[in-house]
């Protein structure tokens, strides 16, 4: 696969073993098409925190470990790179909750994030400069000491952050979390205008379904390891199953998705 | 009465500048524990085995600057064999184990220095007098050591480098990075191995002159890597992850347990010293955990 292939990323039937014994991934394929965003969801624990590590490779620090299957980023089969590496490579992860050095003030922060460049002084003023176009709020903020930011503000710091790095290829890991509806829809906007100004194509972890597929072109739901689902955006907002069980329009009585799956496969037969 | 103040004042200033000796040693931890957030045991070792060394290189007849130069090249061989073969290993374990590992180092570190070196105490010479500066005596009527205004003059060089390194160049911003979260600075790309470098070496380099301080008053000797671990009252005083910590909280073991000495050690026979500042310590523990200058815990609610 060259670089000029229409997948930024191709993962195919990863199995994620962590401590050598728990089983957190099983036979998990996904793709993100080149410029797209791409969504995926599922419930706590569903493993879409392990998925987004193990392409990113910040799951040898947590004791995991791809053990079958194959993760191609840009024609590079990604395997024993450092986080470091891959984030040369032009992909970053913004890790769940935020993470943001507490004690540096806002700018320090997003400076951080162009660590890995060689940039003059002149450079990174104008790559700052940029980056607080997208985020406005920040720039007011700069010199405020990050761990004393409202909870958005640590989010976007950390977009801003990972931004900085300059990706082609961007894992969010829940940017909703914990944050006001509001704040959320500021935060999904900003990512789409990085998506559609910058180019820059985005695998996105969420439990907040209905925002996450309003947001992206396609979608995978992962429950307890496997990928049960995937279709475009449009199609999985119009899903029964999706409505009845991520988005809460419920039709009838109660059913839990395993039970939803059963019953398609009943009437299937 | 004026005799009296007098001496009161040369006991406090004996007190500092002794105290910027302490806070040169702190110094070297404060940097480890901001990288890896674990006390380094090793740190009263590396001082010996840095001062031992530099000994060593001038009874082979290297001048001083030669030795002082490969002494913190060799320092900075033990940061990239620290890094290597003790960190690596250990990374995203926890930091109890990390913490481990240093007291093994530690071992290792006086083995390989006494084994190399042998064990008998050396003198070394700075050139400087550990005597009462004369015109000071004259002109103040105060005794101030030449050695001890030395070590607070190279005290205060060390502290204002080492600060503007980490405020203002861009491996000092990387650093404080991974001070605050390993995790999310190793997620942008900053490659944690060579921080770690950084910081053993720079540890390393500021043990190796904490160590030649310490050497020139009571002799290069076993008894070094004791004298060491006065900085963690120092430390608790002054705050584990602050730089002007150490340096205060040095300057107030310092002047502390001199003041004590001097004035209550008598109605305790003497020997207030040696426990004085651990006592102190205990106090910042009870009501200041977080020291002087330690970064303070942020929690958002």
């Amino acid at each position: 696969m060259g670089k000029d292939s229409t997948n930024i990323l191709e993962v195919k039937n990863i199995e994620v073993v962590y401590d050598n014994v728990i089983l957190a991934l099983h036979n998990v394929s996904l793709t993100v098409p080149r410029g797209k965003i791409v969504a995926l969801l599922g419930a706590n624990g569903a493993g879409k925190s392990t998925t987004l590590k193990s392409i990113s490779t910040m799951l040898a620090s947590e004791r995991g470990k791809v053990t079958k299957g194959s993760i191609d980023y840009e024609g590079n089969a990604v395997k024993d790179q450092t986080p470091s590496e891959m984030v040369k490579l032009g992909m970053v992860q913004v890790l769940e909750g935020r993470r943001c050095f507490g004690h540096l003030t806002v700018e320090e922060n997003i400076i951080a994030g162009a660590y890995s460049r060689k940039l003059s002084r002149g450079d990174l003023n104008q790559e700052l400069e940029k980056i607080y176009s997208y985020f406005k709020r920040l720039k007011e903020r700069r010199k405020s000491q990050a761990g004393y930011t409202s909870g958005g503000e640590q989010q976007m710091v950390a977009v801003a952050r990972a931004m900085m790095t300059k990706p082609k290829m961007l894992l969010l890991d829940e940017p909703s979390m914990g944050l006001a509806p509001q704040l959320v829809a500021e935060i999904f906007n900003i990512v789409k205008m990085l998506n559609e100004k910058e180019g820059v194509s985005i695998l996105l972890a969420e439990q907040n379904t209905n925002i996450a597929l309003k947001n992206s072109d396609y979608g995978y739901i992962l429950e307890t390891g496997k990928i049960m689902l995937e279709g475009s955006a449009k199609n999985l907002l119009g899903n029964d199953k999706v409505k009845e069980l991520y988005l809460g329009i419920s039709k009838g009585k109660r059913l839990n998705f395993r039970d939803a799956i059963k019953d398609n496969e009943n009437k299937n037969k | 009465m004026t005799d009296s103040i007098l001496f009161f004042f040369e006991v406090l200033v004996g007190g500092l500048l002794s105290g910027t000796m302490y806070s040169l040693v702190a110094l070297g931890f404060v940097l480890i524990y901001k990288a890896s957030s674990t006390f380094n045991f090793a740190q009263g070792a590396m001082v010996f085995f840095a001062v031992l060394s530099f000994c060593g290189f001038m009874e082979y007849g290297m001048p001083f600057g030669v030795a002082f130069f490969a002494v913190v090249l060799l320092m900075i061989l033990v940061g990239l064999l620290t890094e290597r073969l003790v960190l690596r290993p250990l990374m995203n374990q926890s930091e109890d184990t990390v913490l481990m590992a240093t007291i093994g180092l530690g071992f290792v570190l006086e083995g390989l220095a006494q084994a190399k070196w042998g064990v008998e105490v050396r003198k070394l010479s700075l050139g400087i007098g550990d005597f009462p500066i004369p015109w000071i005596a004259d002109n103040l009527k105060l005794f101030i050591s030449a050695l001890d205004l030395t070590a607070g003059l190279v005290a205060f060089v060390m502290i204002l480098l080492l600060t503007l390194l980490f405020k203002y160049t861009k491996i000092g911003l990387g650093l404080r990075a991974v001070a605050d979260d390993p995790g999310a600075a190793s997620s942008i790309g900053i490659p944690l191995k060579h921080i770690m470098l950084l910081v053993w070496s720079a540890a390393g380099v500021v043990a190796l002159v904490a160590g030649m301080m310490w050497g020139a008053r009571a002799g290069v000797q076993f008894a070094l890597i004791e004298l060491a671990l006065k900085a963690l009252p120092v430390l608790i005083i002054g705050g584990f992850s602050s730089i002007p910590g150490a340096i205060v909280g040095g300057l107030l073991v310092g002047a502390v347990e001199k003041v004590l000495e001097v004035y209550i050690g008598p109605y305790f026979k003497g020997g207030i010293e040696a426990w004085a500042p651990y006592m102190l310590s205990i106090l910042f523990l009870l009501y200041r955990p977080e020291g002087l200058f330690g970064e303070k815990i942020i929690r958002r609610v």
